[in-house]
């Protein structure tokens, strides 16, 4: 892996994830080899999201642990395909998080249900007392930045 | 409101005190506790909520194992940028994460380009394998390969074009082992087939390989 200086690379590691992803695409673009070190960064960010998700998710749609991991591989894998592309990328913890929902949407041979070929029709449910609970510090809104 | 109403959000309720105290439990405790057509959606709301309340400190303090072997994917895929990218290594890494043999990518090709003769199945499956082991050149693979590629597993035909991009200093070519076989002393495969009658479909496949993004 081309490297900057030390000096660069600790620069480097304290851009945040919108300076990181700037950097990302100048690099890319340039075709300067320093890429694969932006795109280590960028990914090392992505990948916990990418765990979070996946387990949390996987365990709600009934996966079992092998199958979890083997979601989160996938996930890391098409992470670094997007993160490849010349266009700018959304900030890396809501991509990976798009990505891990994806891999763990797919079909897999232990799932009860067949894969659904549509969106799910939106069935909002009203749960009494959430908004106080949610003013109150009690329950926070699901927030990549802050979770 | 219902029995069953009540008793999802008396679940619901349930897991955010033990989120609060410290003391969650796996999402399936929290199912059990409605009836059986609830627990998709109780199971849903569940995820997001473990998800804003972020992750659990593990017991030992360090990384799981999914961190672990993400991260090794990431470091083995970037470690083996070369003349095709990082599409060597995301392709067998997405291959390996599906557990889907060499040989299914290369039926599914066949049938994309309808390759049915045992000469043209041959070829592909030596190139996917050349092309998988990093000894192809990224700038060579024509359009409708990587928009077949991306179809396979499901990806962007986008994401799998750019990953090709040749990496500026990528190492030089060399020759790989054929598939299931050992190394061993024999000479290196040719890159392609020794020349003799052509085959159309041979040809086909030659060309998607190493003809450019336009054959």
């Amino acid at each position: 892996m081309a490297e900057f200086d030390p000096i660069e690379e600790r620069a480097v590691e304290m851009l945040d994830d919108v300076q990181l992803e700037a950097l990302r695409a100048k690099t890319v673009a340039a075709n300067d080899d320093r890429f694969e070190f932006v795109l280590w960064n960028l990914c090392l960010r992505g990948v916990a999201v990418i765990e979070k998700v996946c387990r949390s998710r996987g365990g709600a749609c009934g996966l079992d642990d092998q199958e979890i991991e083997m979601a989160i591989e996938d996930a890391a894998a098409r992470m670094l395909l997007r993160l490849s592309r010349l266009e700018p990328q959304p900030q890396v913890h809501a991509l990976a998080a798009e990505i891990a929902a994806a891999c763990v949407e797919r079909a897999w041979p232990s799932q009860k249900h067949a894969p659904r070929l549509t969106h799910r029709t939106p069935n909002l449910r009203l749960i009494s007392g959430l908004d106080v609970a949610i003013e109150t510090g009690k329950v926070r809104p699901n927030d990549w930045e802050s979770s | 409101m219902s029995a069953s109403e009540e008793a999802f959000e008396r679940a619901f309720w349930q897991a955010v005190d033990d989120l609060k105290e410290g003391e969650a439990k796996p999402i399936e405790d929290y199912l059990r506790l409605v009836p059986r057509e609830q627990r998709d959606e109780l199971g849903r709301m569940l995820a997001d909520l473990f998800l804003a309340r972020g992750p659990t400190p593990s017991a030992e303090g360090g990384e799981s194992s999914g961190y672990r072997r993400a991260v090794a994917i990431v470091d083995e895929v970037l470690g083996s940028r070369g003349s095709a990218g990082i599409l060597p290594g995301t392709l067998k890494a997405m291959r390996n994460a599906r557990g889907i043999e060499p040989d299914a990518v290369v039926e599914q090709l066949a049938a994309d380009f309808d390759v049915e003769g045992e000469a043209g199945r041959q070829a592909l499956a030596r190139n996917y394998h050349r092309l998988e082991t990093g000894n192809l050149l990224g700038s060579k693979l024509s359009r409708r390969l990587l928009a077949s590629l991306a179809a396979v597993f499901g990806v962007d035909a986008a994401d799998v074009a750019a990953a090709a991009r040749p990496a500026a200093q990528g190492p030089a070519l060399r020759s790989a082992p054929a598939m299931g076989r050992s190394g061993g002393a024999r000479a290196p495969s040719p890159a392609h087939p020794p020349s003799g009658p052509s085959d159309p479909e041979v040809e086909l496949v030659e060309r998607l390989f190493h003809g450019g993004p336009d054959a």
